[in-house]
């Protein structure tokens, strides 16, 4: 039988886990026992959560463009065969995998 | 600023990433898996390397700009890592995963660029580390001033800008490695494991820093929606 979690200080320590869904199960129920008796835990698990939504929200960083076609220009010169666009790639790839079937008479 | 690993970091060398298992599930596109495709690109197909590039560069560019903290250096490393994977792709032996391996070479090329500009700190496990966190009674029970609920509030903050101006200071504020940890999982979304080979860091030192960068963050935000803890 799982130890019960008595103190906010021990659902804190295990709240990171928790919301990954990587705690072991009878941690979880444990600490899924506790959060229905305690209110403040509750708010700290909303505000946990809270915490990495909005960081993501206005830290998230998407590549850009330029770069990207930069980077494939750059590569394009050193790398043997590189194609130069996604498109070309799925392309040939296409080819490349249609090449390795076996083809219907 | 840039922000790189802990107690075990310095650049490892690529054949210390362990031996795990890389099970490659179909992929729901269509698309030939990494492993295959690695074995094209060892043959020497280019258009093989090209659809690996294509795959990995996005998290490949958020891992470079999180280390440097500059879009000039990530796309510097960026290059100078898939160069670096594609010359080094006979090495590969498919012990681990792609992805993991790449992210390796990209963080061992942001340190060594990091080190050249003088950037790296000597010693970053002995940073004296003063990450604020939620405050306890002596039974362990929480304060009241840790427990108030402003997770309903956040949206008309975040339309005026005032948040993402505390959210950003706030993150500039935590120790250099707990940033990066924190950027990784939880803004562009690496796996534990990835930022652990990555950073040269052990899985548990990884959740230990994001939790508690998780909760110092939690804390500045609370300070900014209630006023400061007096």
């Amino acid at each position: 039988m799982t130890s019960p979690i008595q103190h906010c200080k021990e659902c804190v320590e295990l709240l990171g886990e928790y919301i990954e869904g990587t705690l072991p199960p009878d941690r979880a129920k444990a600490l899924e026992d506790h959060l229905s008796l305690c209110p403040p835990c509750i708010t700290f698990v909303r505000t946990y959560r809270a915490t990495r939504k909005l960081c993501r929200h206005v830290l998230a960083r998407e590549m850009p463009e330029e770069l990207a076609f930069s980077l494939k220009s750059f590569l394009g010169k050193h790398v043997p065969g590189f194609a130069c666009s996604q498109s070309e790639a799925a392309d040939a790839a296409a080819v490349a995998k249609a090449d390795s079937e076996p083809k219907k008479v | 600023m840039p922000a790189t690993g802990g107690a075990r970091r310095g650049g490892a060398p690529l054949d210390e990433i362990p031996n795990t298992p890389a099970p490659e599930e179909p992929r729901a596109d269509g698309q030939p898996g990494d492993r295959e495709l690695v074995e094209r690109a060892q043959k020497g197909d280019g258009t093989a390397f090209a659809m690996l590039v294509e795959r990995h560069q996005r998290q490949l560019y958020r891992l470079a700009l999180r280390m440097t903290g500059s879009e000039a250096d990530a796309q510097e490393v960026l290059q100078e890592a898939f160069l670096n994977a594609y010359q080094k792709l006979p090495l590969f032996r498919g012990e681990a995963q792609f992805s993991s391996w790449l992210y390796r070479i990209a963080a061992n090329s942001a340190l060594m660029r990091l080190r050249r500009k003088r950037r790296a700190p000597d010693a970053l496990g002995e940073q004296p580390l003063e990450l604020s966190g939620p405050k306890f009674s002596a039974e362990g029970y929480l304060e009241p001033t840790s427990s108030s609920d402003w997770s309903q509030r956040a949206d008309e903050r975040l339309m005026s800008g005032q948040l993402g101006t505390a959210i950003n200071k706030a993150v500039e504020e935590l120790p250099e490695d707990y940033r990066t940890v924190f950027l990784l999982k939880d803004v562009d979304g690496l796996s534990n494991e990835d930022i652990a080979q990555a950073l040269d860091l052990s899985v548990p030192a990884v959740k230990s820093r994001l939790h508690r960068a998780r909760l110092a963050l939690r804390e500045k935000l609370g300070e900014f929606f209630e006023g400061p803890v007096k």
